[in-house]
């Protein structure tokens, strides 16, 4: 058996529901790799080691109590947890308590997860990052906003981290950190007691390393089959490549790279194909890059009043971007998303999955800033269901990989197809 | 009036306060208030200069809402009494508006189906209707103009209707619901209780930087109108069927042209739909009280959330992906008619005892995510409030608060 804490989740409850190992094996594995780790890659925010293991104990004494008995979530800090602290990547508030679990995170619990610690966030799960490094070189960012999940996760501090998406914050950081990256589709997870960013476009998702993790996950929290449906090598999808207009934004690495994915799994007898994209589809980035200040700005707006000097400045001219937009611009770019929602749907009739690149390239060198996510907040806005797949290593060793975008609601299918891809590619 | 200087913020706060010392004890319409806290707020404002839309005016916060100087219950025993360390979004936006927040309106339990403490002002021995019931009852009985109430199922349409006041739900996602409790992600939306249309313009211009002047209609043409009579006619009171019926003939006089259009394939499943998805996801939002705190809930809440809890997600998504159809088919109604007119409620609001009557003539328009207003039509001979619901397009709010004010002008 491989090493306790790299395990997947479901490695993981194999594992303890056969005997091979306990609870507390498991988050103590994972607590040495943090312990080994953790002060140069920075994924936490809170941990409280005596307290994990504690909690694993007490699954340890009583019957299997859900799917993840025994599995060590990390949970990000914009998540609200009644036993530790809830920061939201906000200097003023850190250390501050909520007085109970955010929804998801009661559900996980329920299920028998071990809550490991708080995983960090950028400030608001915006733009502004904290201390996490990039766990394959600390010199390079790990992407935002779910960084300390993406890290965490790659480096084998946990199975599973929770991350939430507003623009490209759950795909980028699993695209710069090599993990598999899992948006849901838009308002299939409940936010309770999940900081709000952006109303129309914050979805809760996680951050793994195996994609029936992704599964186990919604049987957790949705009641769905645990089990991932496994595509038949004999039944190839339907993929629409998909460049979109940022194509040439992205270096010639990721370019290869998608294209010999495509070329492979064309040769594996997947049908591939360029559509078209609907009419307006161009213009949905600057209808996010409209829509998200505002949505921001109204959700901030008791921050800004009160502690406006302790704000970032690109999260505060980020409000004040969004306060200064014109109403009626922001309702036009509400309608266009709603419109190209419904003509994008009718694609999905021809095509299981699009295939489009997840970031411009590898994780960029230094802090801040963090590198471009014109590759994800078209489709945030969209509403799809997305994942990152890792795929290879770029020229600097940091981890590439490419977006698949699924049809609205249709996640198991998503995920189905993700697998088969990534059992054509690996 | 308090920009033209004839009266203060205190004297608009103080004839308030006043109204509600009177009135509240059988009312009952708050859940927090501090009469010092809140002239403290107003005596500021008047120092200052008006700078904001909403300046000097007071406003009822319901006790699902965040608020850094009062504390928010949620509507539960669990969470009485409760500070949360911030005001939630809409909160802040309206006190930088200049709104003297006035106290904590009261929610049902955590704004579901239990019968809050609040009467019905026009007869304290009914209910109100559940959930925004102390924003509902407040704003009728005068105590305060504006009150925020917020709806799932009917919790701000049919308070409305029982106390006789306007009722706006907001386009789903309109407003920012940071620090507001969630009950059911894809279908809670914010709104307002008022005693006029102009005055959620007022709000909008608060919250989002829309025009604070009420829309004007673009055409000088009466409106075009859809009577939806909905599947549950027939459950209707025969007073509910009578003034939309009276309403419809009323439009019609005024040059409206009133059809009765065939409705998207699917329709007719919204409401069980509906009632799927709301305790299937509200099982899953209070997964915490449920775990911690399972004897402080109701057993109608309690229920509520096995009967969610035992939900196949199948059935979920199946009911999600009717909703879905179901939207694009109703925006294409829209290209026909201007607003649809549907009834608001079954009847006028019972008497206390159980429940607070049936939310069925808002779920399906909830589950759509449009933007609803219940316009007080009628009074019954028991002297009861009676009220029409319109039903506007996706993001059209404007448009169905101009339509809205047009159809009021035709009832009075």
């Amino acid at each position: 058996m491989a090493n306790l804490n790299e395990l997947s989740a479901t490695a993981v409850v194999a594992a303890i529901s056969s005997g091979d190992c306990s609870a507390e094996d498991v988050t103590r594995a994972c607590l040495a790799r943090i312990d080994a780790r953790d002060e140069e890659v920075g994924a936490f925010e809170y941990l409280d080691p005596a307290y994990a293991v504690e909690q694993a104990k007490v699954l340890d004494n009583g019957p299997i109590r859900g799917p993840l008995h025994g599995v060590p979530i990390g949970v990000k800090d914009i998540m609200d947890t009644f036993d530790m602290p809830t920061g939201w990547g906000f200097e003023p508030y850190s250390g501050r308590t909520a007085e109970r679990d955010a929804g998801a995170v009661a559900l996980c619990r329920q299920a028998g997860a071990v809550i490991l610690g708080k995983t960090v966030s950028s400030e608001f799960a915006a733009f502004y990052p904290r201390k996490t490094r990039n766990p394959h070189n600390i010199e390079h960012t790990p992407g935002v906003s779910s960084m300390g999940a993406a890290a965490g996760a790659a480096d084998f501090m946990f199975p599973v981290g929770f991350g939430t998406q507003t623009g490209g914050s759950i795909i980028r950081p699993a695209a710069c950190c090599g993990v598999i990256g899992y948006k849901p589709t838009f308002d299939d997870l409940p936010l309770d007691g999940v900081m709000v960013l952006g109303q129309i476009l914050d979805t809760l998702g996680f951050l793994t390393r195996d994609l029936r993790d992704c599964t186990l996950m919604r049987a957790a929290l949705l009641g769905d089959s645990p089990d991932i449906d496994m595509r038949a090598a004999n039944d190839p999808p339907r993929i629409a490549f998909v460049r979109t207009r940022y194509w040439e934004d992205a270096d010639p690495t990721v370019h290869a790279l998608i294209e010999g994915s495509i070329a492979a799994l064309a040769a594996a007898g997947a049908a591939v194909d360029e559509p078209e994209m609907p009419k307006g589809f161009n213009d949905l980035s600057d209808a996010h890059a409209t829509i998200m200040p505002v949505g921001s700005a109204q959700a901030r707006a008791y921050e800004y009043e009160t502690y406006r000097d302790e704000l970032s400045e690109v999260f505060r001219e980020h409000v004040e971007r969004g306060r200064a937009t014109d109403y009626a611009d922001y309702a036009r770019a509400v309608a266009l998303a709603r419109s190209c929602r419904a003509d994008l749907d009718p694609l999905f009739d021809r095509y299981d999955v699009f295939v489009t690149l997840s970031a411009p390239g590898e994780a960029v060198k230094g802090v801040f800033p963090t590198g471009g996510s014109m590759f994800n907040r078209f489709w945030t806005l969209l509403h799809v269901p997305l994942v990152h797949l890792p795929v290879s290593t770029g020229p600097q060793g940091l981890p590439v990989g490419f977006q698949l975008v699924g049809r609205h609601g249709a996640d198991r299918n998503l995920l189905s197809t993700a697998q088969w891809i990534l059992d054509r590619l690996t | 009036m308090i920009a033209a200087g004839d009266v203060s913020a205190e004297d608009v706060t103080r004839s308030c306060l006043d109204r509600i010392s009177a009135r509240e004890n059988g009312v009952q319409a708050f859940q927090f208030i501090d009469p010092e806290l809140v002239l403290n707020q107003a005596r500021v404002l008047d120092l200052g200069p008006a700078t904001g839309v909403l300046h000097g005016l007071p406003l009822g916060v319901k006790d699902i809402i965040e608020t850094i100087d009062m504390p928010t219950g949620w509507g539960s025993e669990i969470y009485d009494g409760r500070m949360t360390g911030r005001d939630a979004a809409c909160v802040a936006l309206c006190r930088a508006a200049g709104a003297v927040i006035l106290g904590k309106t009261v929610s049902s339990e955590f704004a579901a189906y239990s019968p809050g403490k609040t009467r019905n002002p026009h007869d304290t021995g009914r209910t109100t209707g559940a959930s925004s019931m102390g924003s509902a009852a407040g704003v009728a009985d005068f105590m305060f103009p504006i009150g925020f109430g917020s709806q799932t199922a009917s919790s701000i349409i049919r308070p409305a209707a029982h106390c006789g006041t306007v009722g706006y739900k907001a386009t789903t996602g309109t407003f920012s619901l940071d620090g507001v409790m969630e009950l059911c992600h894809s279908l809670d939306t914010l709104g307002f209780l008022t005693r006029e249309i102009g005055d959620i313009s007022l709000m909008r211009a608060a919250l989002l930087g829309d025009s604070v002047d009420a829309p004007v209609r673009d055409s000088t043409a009466a409106p075009r109108v859809a009577l939806v009579r909905t599947k549950h006619w027939p459950e209707a009171e025969e007073i509910t069927r009578d003034v939309v019926e009276g309403v419809v003939a009323k439009l019609t006089d005024a040059g409206a042209i009133v059809e009765e259009p065939e409705l998207p394939e699917g329709f007719d499943g919204l409401t069980e739909a509906h009632a799927t998805i709301m305790p299937f996801e509200a099982s899953r939002g209070r997964g915490f009280e449920y775990r911690e705190h399972r004897d402080g809930l109701t057993d109608v809440f309690r229920a509520f959330m096995e009967e969610g809890q035992a939900t196949a997600f199948e059935d979920y998504v199946a009911a999600q992906d009717l909703a879905v159809r179901c939207r694009t088919g109703v925006d294409k109604l829209f290209e026909t008619y201007d607003l649809f007119v549907t009834p608001s409620a079954v009847g006028e609001a019972i008497e206390l005892g159980g429940l607070t009557g049936n939310p069925m003539f808002s779920r399906l328009w909830t589950l759509l995510h449009l933007p609803l207003i219940n316009l007080p039509a009628a009074t019954s001979p028991q002297g009861l409030p009676v009220g029409i619901q319109l039903v506007g397009r996706h993001g059209a709010d404007n448009k169905l608060l101009s339509d809205a004010q047009w159809v009021r002008d035709r009832l009075s």
